[in-house]
C-alpha cells in the first residue's frame, strides 16, 4: 500500500472519538468506587466523610478520563491495553498529589513536612491504583468479550449468508429453462438438414438430445461429473457450429482422468454460452472456443474456457450470471473455487476456473 | 417483364438455404439473387444488385437487420425475419410491418408473399407513411436493449502479464496515484490508467462515491463511517484494515438518515 493522499495510517496524534466518551455504565461504576473507597478510607485519616468522598470522587474520574483518552489514542508505540493501564497507574499517583498540593497552595515542601499529609496520599494513591487497576482489567475483558460476541455474530451471519446462496444458486439451477430463442433457432436449423436429407441430421439430433436432456433440471447435482459436463458443452457446441459453421471453430481437451470429478452441472456451459453470446456471436468473423481442464498443482484443478471473439466491452452485463457461477462453485467446491476473467490480445476473454476437489478418503 | 428479385440475410447458412428453398416451392418465379451473412453483407449486395424484395434476420452481427433495412430504406419490400423475440415482433405487429418468425410456416411465408406480390403489381409506394419513423424508433430501441447498462459493469486492468477483468461489484475502492489510478478489489490492487475523474463519470452513482478529491469508493463495501480531525472523516471497509479519507466537503454523505 503506497502511503499517498487518503489512506489515514493510523498516525501518531489521531483519535478515535467512539472510544473517548465513557459509558453511562462507566461512570456509574466509577462514581460507586469512588464513594466505597471514601466510606473505606475515612477512619483511616483525620479529614471528614466529605473531603475524602471529594478527593475520591476527583481521583476515580482522573483515572476513568485517563483510561478513556488512552484508548482512544491511535498510536503504535504500545499495545492500547498497556497504555489504558499505564494511563490509570500514573492518574493514581499524580491526581492525590494535585489534591494534596492544593489543600497546602502549592507548597510542595510543606506537604512532605506533613506526615499526615504524606500519609494519606500513600494510602489514597495505592487504593486508587488497586482499585482503579481492577476497574481497567473489568472494562478490558468486558470489551473483549464482546468483541468475541461480535465476531462470532458475524462468523455465523457470514455463514449463513453461504448457505443461502448455495440454496439460492440451486433453486436458480433448478427452474433454469432452457431458452426459447437458442431452441427455436436450433430446430428450425435441424429442420432444414431434415428437409433437405442431410446425412448430419442425425448427428445433430444426437447433440440436441444429449443437451436437452444435460440443461433439464436436475435433482441429482451430487452424482454430477466433469465427464458429464464435457458431453454437455460438447454437444452445445456442435449446435452452435451447425448454425455457425463458418464463424466458429472449437477445441475441447478435458484430461480424461478428470472425467470421474464430481462436478456442478451447467458451470463450465456457463462460460461457453458467454463465449457464444460475447465474443463470437456479435462479430462477423466470429472466433475460436478453446475448453480445457488438468490437474495443477496439489489437489487443484484448473479449468478453462478461452474465445477468440470480440470481447467484452465495459458495459457487458455478465456480472450476475458470474457470480452466480461463483456461488454454485463455491457450495460445491468448500475447499476453494474462484473464477477469474481476463482479456486475450489481440482480442477475445479467457476464463480460469480453479477448484480443490475434497481430498477422497 | 423480368422476374422478380430477392435478397436473404441470415447469419446462420442453414436458415437462409431453409427460406431459399421454401420460397422456391412458393413463388418459383422469385430469383433469389443474393444470400448474405450479416446486415453490412446485405446492403452491399443491396446496392449491387438492387432486389425488389429483401428478408433480412433482425439479429445479425454487425449490423442488424432493422438497421440494413433503414439503409435500404423505400428502395426495396423489406419482410423482417425473427426468432421468438417478443418485443420485435410486437413491434412489427404494431406497425403493420412484414414480419416472420423462425422456423417458418409454410402457411405465414405463402400470405407474405401474396402481400409483396400485390404490392410489386402495383408498383407504387402504398407502404404507411410512418414506415421510417417506427423503423428509427426500433432500431433506437434495440441500440438500447443491447447497449445493456448504462454504467461500468468491468474494469480491465493488467495483473502481471494478464489482463484481469474484474466486476465492478468485487471493486473496494478507486484511488488517484501520481500518474495512475489504483483499483482496489476482492482480488488484490492494480494499476490503471484511466484518470479517476473519467471513471466517476462511468460508474454507478448509487454504489461508488466520491469521498475524496483522489479517492472514490464503493459504497457496498464500506462498513462504517468516523469522524477524524477538524471536520474530516475516515470510511472503514468491510473485512480490511486501511482506511479511507474522507475530505470535509464529503463528509455529509455519512451523515445519520
Amino acid at each position: 500500500m503506497t502511503p499517498s493522499a487518503p489512506l489515514a495510517a493510523a498516525p501518531l496524534g489521531s483519535w478515535d472519538r467512539s472510544r473517548l466518551v465513557p459509558t453511562r455504565r462507566q461512570l456509574a461504576v466509577t462514581a460507586t468506587l469512588a464513594v466505597a473507597g471514601a466510606i473505606g478510607l475515612t477512619p483511616f485519616t483525620l479529614n471528614a466523610f466529605v473531603e475524602v468522598l471529594g478527593e475520591a470522587i476527583f481521583v476515580s474520574m482522573v483515572l476513568l478520563f485517563g483510561f478513556k483518552v488512552a484508548g482512544a489514542w491511535r498510536q503504535t508505540l504500545l499495545p492500547r491495553w498497556v497504555a489504558q493501564l499505564l494511563a490509570v497507574a500514573l492518574g493514581a499517583a499524580l491526581s492525590p498529589l494535585i489534591v494534596q498540593m492544593l489543600s497546602v497552595g502549592g507548597d510542595f515542601s510543606a506537604f512532605l513536612a506533613s506526615r499526615s499529609m504524606v500519609h494519606g496520599y500513600v494510602l489514597v494513591t495505592l487504593s486508587a491504583a488497586l482499585i482503579g487497576t481492577l476497574f481497567a482489567l473489568g472494562a478490558l475483558y468486558r470489551e473483549r468479550d464482546a468483541q468475541a460476541r461480535t465476531d462470532a455474530l458475524r462468523f455465523a451471519l457470514e455463514r449463513e449468508t453461504l448457505q443461502r446462496q448455495a440454496a439460492d444458486a440451486q433453486l436458480r439451477l433448478l427452474t433454469a429453462q432452457i431458452e426459447p430463442h437458442f431452441l427455436l433457432n436450433t430446430l428450425a436449423n435441424v429442420q432444414q438438414l431434415v428437409e433437405s436429407g442431410s446425412p448430419r441430421a442425425a448427428p445433430v439430433f444426437r447433440s440436441l438430445i444429449d443437451y436437452l436432456r444435460a440443461a433439464m433440471p436436475q435433482l441429482h447435482e451430487k452424482t454430477a461429473t466433469l465427464g458429464d459436463e464435457e458431453r454437455l458443452v460438447r454437444a452445445y457446441l456442435e449446435l452452435m457450429l451447425m448454425r455457425m459453421p463458418d464463424r466458429l471453430a472449437f477445441t475441447i481437451a478435458i484430461e480424461p482422468a478428470l472425467r470421474a470429478l464430481p462436478f456442478p452441472p451447467m458451470a463450465l456451459l456457463t462460460l461457453v454460452e458467454n463465449a457464444i453470446r460475447h465474443g463470437i456471436d456479435p462479430g462477423c468473423d466470429g472466433g475460436r472456443i478453446e475448453v480445457g481442464a488438468r490437474r495443477g498443482s496439489g489437489n487443484e484443478v484448473e479449468l478453462w474456457v478461452t474465445d477468440t471473439g470480440v470481447g467484452l466491452t465495459e458495459g457487458a452485463g455478465t456480472g450476475s450470471g458470474l457470480r452466480n457461477l461463483q456461488e454454485r462453485l463455491q457450495a460445491f467446491f468448500p475447499s476453494g473455487a474462484s473464477v477469474v476473467l481476463s482479456a486475450q490480445t489481440p482480442h477475445g476473454v479467457r476464463a480460469d476456473v480453479r477448484v480443490t476437489p475434497a481430498i477422497d478418503a | 417483364m423480368s422476374p422478380p428479385t430477392a435478397l436473404i440475410a441470415d447469419d446462420e447458412p442453414l436458415l437462409r438455404e431453409q427460406l431459399a428453398a421454401q420460397l422456391a416451392r412458393l413463388w418459383p418465379a422469385l430469383q433469389i439473387v443474393g444470400q448474405a451473412r450479416n446486415g453490412r453483407e446485405a446492403v452491399e449486395m443491396f446496392e449491387e444488385l438492387r432486389p425488389q424484395v429483401a428478408f433480412l434476420d433482425v439479429h445479425m452481427p454487425g449490423m442488424n437487420g432493422v438497421e440494413a433495412a433503414r439503409r435500404i430504406g423505400r428502395r426495396a419490400e423489406v419482410v423482417f425475419v425473427t426468432a421468438f423475440d417478443q418485443y420485435a415482433v410486437e413491434a412489427f405487429r404494431q406497425g403493420a410491418i412484414d414480419y416472420l418468425v423462425k422456423p417458418i410456416e409454410a402457411d405465414r411465408l405463402l400470405d407474405s408473399v401474396q402481400r409483396l406480390q400485390a404490392r410489386l403489381r402495383a408498383a407504387d409506394e402504398s407502404r404507411r407513411p410512418d414506415f421510417d419513423a417506427l423503423l428509427d424508433r426500433l432500431a433506437q430501441e434495440m441500440r438500447q436493449r443491447s447497449g445493456a447498462p448504462k454504467y461500468l459493469q468491468w474494469i480491465k486492468a493488467s495483473v502481471g502479464n494478464a489482463v484481469r477483468m474484474i466486476r465492478i461489484e468485487q471493486v473496494l475502492y478507486l484511488r488517484s496515484d501520481a500518474k495512475y489510478t489504483v483499483v482496489a478489489w476482492e482480488g488484490g490492487e492494480a494499476l490503471i490508467r484511466t484518470p479517476l475523474r473519467e471513471l466517476a463519470e462511468a460508474l454507478d452513482p448509487e454504489c461508488f462515491v466520491q469521498v475524496h478529491r483522489s479517492a472514490i469508493v464503493n459504497l457496498m463495501h464500506v462498513d462504517r463511517f468516523s469522524h477524524g480531525p477538524g471536520d474530516s472523516g475516515e470510511v472503514h471497509l468491510k473485512g480490511r484494515s486501511e482506511r479511507l479519507a474522507v475530505s470535509r466537503s464529503c463528509v455529509h454523505l455519512f451523515r445519520q438518515m
